[in-house]
């Protein structure tokens, strides 16, 4: 049993995680901007935006004042908006970077204390392959991502003294709200350039979460693992 | 808190520190004991552990504390140098000056 936050858990890939972690009898907490439907005897919901510091501050304080540590930190918060490039609002790029890479900055710096008090601490970070494949109509999305990879490898040399990994997931296409505004046409596309020309589940990322989290993947840290064979 | 318990508890945090290193590099529990920086006893991830100890053991008393905030990173003279002026800089911060 292991006590596991992750950030935008109320719907989509985070609620999938949510559910598989408390399946395996895990203590699960989960934040978004708002409430969630749903309930668990094992879940404890927190209302917080990851990339408001004082909220992702009170996030911390409140489950380190009840419930002292956490094992796992998945920083699954993220939005994704799909715009050429020339038509991007600067509003929604600083949010983007915002929510993508501070968000999981923040909610990083601030698991630290509450890592450390773990036998097998784990940091999450999700990236996508937008990254490697430079996807067209996701500047703000792709590079906030990219630096969410670049702050996964530094973090795997400097929190290595603290026995925490920190890897990251690039998930390739899955049918959740984030790709939601995003043609099926370019969907197609984009699956026929992998390696497996398949879209993924949810199922294939929780199988990563499982890894990483395992204790014998102590020795992994600083990788990011694309799925669909895009490198 | 005063001057007294500021340094109990950098010296408690000291002795945490201490339990995870070998018996030749314990680190002195003494207001002169130099911390980070020349001839400091601690790397940039042992000062950042210590710092971090010491916000835990303040949250543990509902004192929220930010000990390396930009002042703290750009000062002159680090306040993270030795013990004493790491009190002197914890108790400036909770004094609010």
């Amino acid at each position: 049993m292991q006590q596991i936050l992750v950030t935008g858990a109320s719907r989509g890939l985070g609620l999938s995680m949510v559910e598989h972690l408390l399946a395996q009898g895990n203590i699960v907490f989960g934040c978004a901007r708002g409430q969630s439907a749903f309930s668990h005897k094992n879940y404890h919901h927190f209302e917080a935006d990851v990339s408001n510091e004082e909220d992702v501050s009170n996030l911390f304080i409140q489950i380190r004042k009840s419930f002292k540590y956490i094992d796992v930190l998945i920083n699954n918060a993220g939005v994704a908006r799909m715009n050429a490039f020339a038509l991007t609002p600067f509003k929604n790029m600083r949010e983007t970077i915002d929510v993508n890479y501070a968000g999981t900055f923040m909610c990083c710096q601030k698991a630290i204390s509450l890592l450390r008090k773990s036998a097998n601490p784990r940091i999450i970070n999700m990236s996508t392959v937008a990254v490697p494949m430079n996807l067209e109509g996701e500047a703000a999305y792709a590079a906030s991502k990219s630096a969410v990879e670049s702050l996964t490898r530094v973090l795997a040399k400097e929190l290595s003294s603290f026995n925490i990994t920190c890897n990251a997931i690039g998930p390739s296409p899955i049918a959740t709200d984030l790709i939601r505004g995003v043609g099926e046409e370019k969907i197609a596309r984009l699956v026929k350039q992998q390696a497996i020309q398949k879209m993924a589940q949810p199922e294939d990322v929780l199988n990563l979460i499982d890894f990483f989290i395992k204790p014998q993947s102590k020795m992994i840290t600083g990788q990011i693992i694309y799925l669909g064979g895009i490198s | 808190m005063t001057h007294d318990e500021i340094q109990s508890l950098v010296f408690a945090a000291l002795e945490l520190t201490n339990q995870s290193r070998e018996d030749d590099a314990q680190v002195p529990i003494s207001p002169e004991t130099a911390l980070f920086g020349k001839q400091g006893h601690l790397d940039s991830m042992g000062l950042v552990a210590l710092l971090i100890d010491i916000e835990d053991m303040l949250l543990d008393q509902d004192i929220q504390v930010s000990l390396s905030d930009e002042r703290a990173m750009s000062a002159a003279n680090s306040p993270f140098k030795n013990v004493s002026s790491l009190v002197e800089h914890i108790d400036k911060l909770l004094s609010g000056e």
